[in-house]
């Protein structure tokens, strides 16, 4: 017996439902700190934690990161 | 590569679709509930670096801001336009636009794409209407 077509239909929904929820779980635990310069002309450089623009760049948003405080109460 | 948001209402249809088909097309996409708010502070300065608006604190919002963007300026060879920098604490966004800067701090994980486009999208409309104000005189 052919399954109904909606019970077909929320098999792939929750199947992508899985597969969203997995993709956003997998991105947020490799996602390491970055530090991103973009220029005038579309260029964008990278900086690494370890080189001495990167630290520094660093130390300047943790300052902004502290000024802001926590998220405000909705 | 190209971020794609897809913005999630209660009875939202076919987003999840919209998900997968971004992401067949190369693309990193992201659902985004339409009541998320990661925006925790930010500041709006003028040419001279004063600030013209700020969510606390305008003088620290005005040293640090200008700290960060003195340390960008000395990491390259000209003047930096956008610097995104994501920690374990948060992540900054700061814009340059029209001789105006934005600086924002949000939670983790804010879609930079829209958070950069809003900040854009807000000293465009600054200068415009410094730029009508200037014409009338």
């Amino acid at each position: 017996m052919t399954p109904k077509p909606h019970r077909v239909l929320l098999d792939r929904v929750s199947g992508y439902a899985d597969e969203a929820a997995g993709y956003m779980r997998r991105r947020r635990a490799a996602r390491k700190p970055f530090a991103r310069l973009y220029y005038g002309d579309g260029r964008a450089e990278d900086h690494a934690v370890d080189s001495r623009a990167g630290g520094e760049l660093f130390v300047a948003a943790g300052r902004l990161i502290e000024v802001a405080g926590k998220r405000p109460k909705q | 590569m190209l971020e794609v948001a897809v913005v999630r209402f209660p009875g939202s249809n076919c987003d999840l679709d919209a998900v997968h088909a971004a992401e067949a097309v190369g693309a990193h996409a992201y659902l985004v509930w339409h009541r998320d708010t990661d925006l925790r502070g930010a500041a709006i300065l003028g040419p001279g670096g004063e600030v013209l608006a700020a969510s606390s604190d305008p003088e620290r919002w005005r040293d640090d801001a200008a700290a960060l963007f003195e340390v960008a300026d000395r990491a390259g060879d000209e003047p930096v336009e956008q610097i995104h920098i994501g920690t374990e604490q948060g992540e900054v966004f700061a814009l340059r636009h029209a001789g105006l800067a934005a600086v924002a701090v949000t939670e983790r994980f804010a879609l930079a794409s829209l958070t950069f486009f809003d900040m854009r999208s807000l000293l465009r409309e600054l200068a415009a209407g410094d730029d009508s104000k200037a014409g009338e005189e």
